[in-house]
């Protein structure tokens, strides 16, 4: 009997599964015995076991000590004055680093969604056109995302609020002093937000189809509201304008209306438009590689390439908004200009360079790939290689620096910091050329893939093919030759090169545009095998979403960094410990922490969204037991097939509308 | 083993942050401090304020932000080296000190050829030098090929200290002097001194 009874408690404390159990167990008992035990020694009178002389010990019990104590702590407190605080610190990583990873959050949900309700209202507007319920069905995908990501950027967007008055009190103030006006249509504004986001999401297919896309437009209108008042606030405080020397309000149309204020409206819808596409993109990427049936993955690769499409096409302006917003920060002022692309800030855009060419790269790449699921592709590939090599060279150039990091050696043997070659690459002149032939380029790639698997039919087609080099050599040649003409002139003839420049690529970019659309206008087309295309452009998919999300992370950095000292530009000064401007190393480390924590939680996004595919517990039948048939091992046929014919319903998109189209949008 | 999906997207998005935080770490790294008071005792010789101005001019003062020293070829702003000797000629019956001060205090008022304005009012924030401080500037750029005459009782247009002297006056040989100097175009006789600008 002993001897079992042993062997039993042996055996428990071999066990590792009541090991595991018990464990917490154990630790939570030795813990309250422990505080216990505490309190129990803490409750006694303290006795010197000395015994000191009579005369010196205070007489006062114990109890009643700490209760004057307490009323003296009190009365105390009551003559204390109120100071306002000018600063709070944040425990551990500074109150600078906290409210930066809040507010990027913040800015890149907002971002999500105020771009996604663009293009999907786009998308819907084609397919009530075209009559093509694909494009609607689309468009329904899109705003499914929208859901969770508004309630987390409403979350972080009352966090940041928060954290502001509470760890820069003094500067949230004024600046809600000088702004008051416009807090009360920002809230109206953001019900109105609220009501249209779900009622478009929620009235999907319950309404006339005109008054649903009203209340998408309702949507993007109230949503641009909602972006041109917060970048009011942030705008003013790099280029304030409306006050007196001392701060004081002059005229609050001036405020909102300051230097930067519509520059950054455009960059940011533009860019918002790009972000947006990418993390659909993105999304469409993970259900893509996670796609069980070709039907899924013929509408997923379909859905990665509209996204791709849209952020693509959005990004190709988007250096010439840069441009025009870089142009009135030194209208504004030359220091604060040239603190940005001479200055402390000026490395920065060499890493800009590196983020920007990775992603034409990525961009490109996808595009080339798209074309192996196009029937007939081999005689435009063949290009392919041309292409890359532009793309190459204008990314070296992009990235090529001014100054070079060098030893003293290596300064000495080329006479100066600057390198005797590419010193002269590393100027605006060869840099804006690279980045207007990178533009320019890319759009080539995506014509070559547009035109992949169609032959003309017009009979102008040779005449319209020439013409269309023409115009591309001819604005590559003008781009080129003010490039090298801006190293001969002057500083001020040289800055305003740009403007040709820019405009010469656009004007190629939509009159070859334009010449393709009728060119291919009763085209023959080759089929389009959606899905069959390589997992890896998936991953370019989801890189170019991580590279998108960095370098809107990196531009808000130097947005909100190019101030220094300053919270509010030459009138708010910084006296926090954190007014220094961190090295970028560091700064790049904050980026990338917001990033990753972005993705955890677009992530989450994602898996929610994911729910709305998945059956019905109640709905669904029980799993059967595994059953042997003929030596193959059948699972719950009847759940699998229901879980398969719902995720099709859902998509409302069957794998024979997608492979049947024969036309690429 | 077959990888999962997640995980090598996890994977990819860790890589390409940690990608770019390295290239992040490759270029210059430069913690920018905000700039300094510099105190500025009342007997203070013009050798000190030299010293004192070029430390406000490569700090607090961001002149070298724009400006450069021995630099040529297509500039931005002006080349400050031997501006000394310049500034005595830019606008006719003008000395270096007023030339200089009104480049300070209403630097849009002259405009040397060849360049656009853009420089900003130094006395204001966000740069925010004081009079004392664009005193030891003007010794400074004094010394950038002539003879520093500043101290912290050199009076000009828009400053005037206590105990105040009147300016030494520096006129490069063969200029007219200042009584004799023709009036600007555009400018009233009786109106204030044409008033200069940027270096």
């Amino acid at each position: 009997m002993t001897n079992t009874v042993m062997n039993t408690v042996r055996k428990a404390v071999k066990n590792r599964k009541l090991q595991v159990l018990l464990g917490p167990v154990v630790a939570i008992v030795m813990f309250a015995g422990a505080v216990q035990m505490a309190s129990l020694l803490m409750s006694g009178e303290y006795r010197s076991p000395a015994r000191a002389p009579l005369e010196t010990v205070d007489q006062t019990p114990r109890v009643a000590g700490l209760a004057d104590e307490a009323e003296d702590a009190a009365a105390e407190a009551q003559t204390t004055l109120y100071e306002e605080a000018e600063y709070r610190t944040f425990p551990v990583v500074g109150s600078r680093v906290a409210i930066w990873v809040v507010a990027q959050l913040h800015l890149l949900f907002a971002a999500f969604v105020l771009a996604v309700p663009i293009f999907a209202f786009i998308i819907e507007v084609i397919g009530y056109k075209t009559g093509d319920p694909r494009y609607d069905k689309l468009a329904h995908e899109f705003t499914r995302l929208l859901s969770v990501s508004f309630s987390l950027t409403a979350t972080l967007g009352a966090f940041l609020t928060f954290m502001l008055i509470i760890l820069y009190p003094q500067f949230t103030n004024y600046l809600m002093s000088v702004f008051s006006f416009t807090f009360l249509p920002y809230v109206l504004l953001f019900f109105a937000e609220a009501f249209f986001l779900y009622t478009y999401y929620y009235g999907w297919g319950k309404f006339h189809p005109l008054v649903h896309l009203g209340l998408g437009l309702g949507l993007n209108l109230v949503g641009t509201g909602i972006m041109l008042i917060a970048n009011a606030w942030l705008t003013f405080m790099t280029s304030p304008a409306g006050i007196s020397e001392s701060g004081a309000m002059i005229s609050t149309w001036d405020a909102v209306n300051n230097f930067t204020w519509m520059p950054i409206n455009i960059h940011r819808v533009i860019a918002n438009v790009c972000f947006g596409g990418s993390i659909a993109a993105a999304y469409a990427a993970f259900k893509f590689l996670q796609a069980e049936t070709d039907e899924e993955r013929a509408h997923y690769d379909w859905m990665g390439y509209i996204g791709n499409f849209i952020a693509i096409i959005a990004f190709l302006p988007l250096p010439f908004a840069g441009y025009w917003l870089a142009s009135e920060i030194y209208a504004y002022s030359q220091t604060l200009g040239l603190t940005m692309m001479g200055g402390a800030f000026s490395w920065l855009f060499i890493i800009q360079a590196v983020l920007i060419g990775s992603l034409f790269l990525a961009a490109n790449y996808y595009l080339w790939l798209g074309m192996g699921r196009i029937q007939g592709n081999q005689s435009l590939q063949k290009y392919i290689k041309y292409l890359l090599i532009a793309i190459a060279a204008c990314f070296m150039i992009w990235a090529t620096p001014r100054s070079i990091i060098a030893t003293v050696a290596e300064l000495r043997a080329m006479g100066g910091a600057t390198h005797p070659i590419l010193g002269f690459l590393g100027v605006m002149s060869a840099k804006n050329t690279a980045v207007n032939i990178l533009i320019l380029t890319t759009f080539m790639s995506f014509i070559l893939y547009r035109r992949t698997g169609k032959v003309a039919t017009v009979q102008w087609a040779k005449t319209g093919y020439a013409v269309q080099l023409a115009i591309f050599a001819a604005a590559a040649i003008f781009v080129i030759f003010l490039g090298i003409y801006g190293y001969f002139v002057e500083a001020s003839v040289r800055i305003g090169l740009s403007v040709p420049q820019v405009g010469s690529v656009l004007l190629a970019m939509v009159s070859i545009a334009v010449i393709d659309v009728f060119l291919f206008r009763k085209a023959s087309t080759a089929e389009v095998h959606w899905g069959r295309i390589p997992a890896v452009s998936q991953y370019a998919l989801i890189f170019i979403a991580v590279t998108f999300t960095w370098l809107m992370g990196l531009m808000g950095y130097v947005r909100s960094g190019l101030r220094q000292h300053w919270h509010v530009y030459g009138v708010i000064r910084d006296n926090s410990v954190d007014a220094f401007t961190p090295t970028l190393g560091f700064a790049t480390q904050v980026v990338s922490v917001a990033v990753l924590i972005f993705f955890v939680l677009i992530g989450v996004v994602f898996w929610i969204t994911g729910l709305h595919d998945r059956p019905d517990r109640a709905l669904a039948p029980a799993p059967q037991r595994e059953t042997h048939t003929g030596g193959q091992v059948v699972l719950g046929g009847a759940a699998t097939a229901h879980q398969t014919s719902a995720a099709t319903e859902m998509r409302g998109v069957s794998a024979q509308d997608i492979e049947g189209r024969t036309k690429l949008s | 083993m077959t990888v999962p999906v997640v995980a090598k997207i996890g994977a990819l998005v860790l890589v390409t942050t940690g990608f770019y935080t390295y290239i992040g770490q490759l270029v210059p790294q430069n913690e920018v401090q905000p700039p300094e008071e510099i105190a500025i005792s009342a007997d203070i010789t013009t050798a000190e304020m030299v010293e004192i101005g070029r430390e406000i001019a490569t700090g607090k003062g961001l002149c070298m932000t724009c400006h450069t020293i021995g630099q040529t070829g297509a500039l931005r702003f002006p080349d400050l080296s031997g501006v000394a000797g310049r500034a005595t000629t830019r606008v006719p019956g003008m000395s270096a000190v007023e030339y200089f001060a009104q480049s300070l205090y209403e630097p849009d008022s002259y405009i040397v050829e060849g360049f656009s304005p853009g420089m900003p009012v130094i006395n204001v924030p966000p740069i925010g030098l004081t009079d004392e401080e664009i005193l030891a500037v003007i010794a400074y750029l004094q010394s950038l090929g002539g003879t520093p005459t500043v101290t912290l009782q050199t009076a000009h247009t828009y400053y005037t200290p206590e105990n105040a002297e009147p300016p030494a006056e520096e006129v490069a040989p063969g200029d007219a002097p200042p009584a004799a100097a023709p009036p600007t175009p555009g400018i009233a006789p009786d109106a204030p001194p044409a008033q200069e600008a940027t270096p």
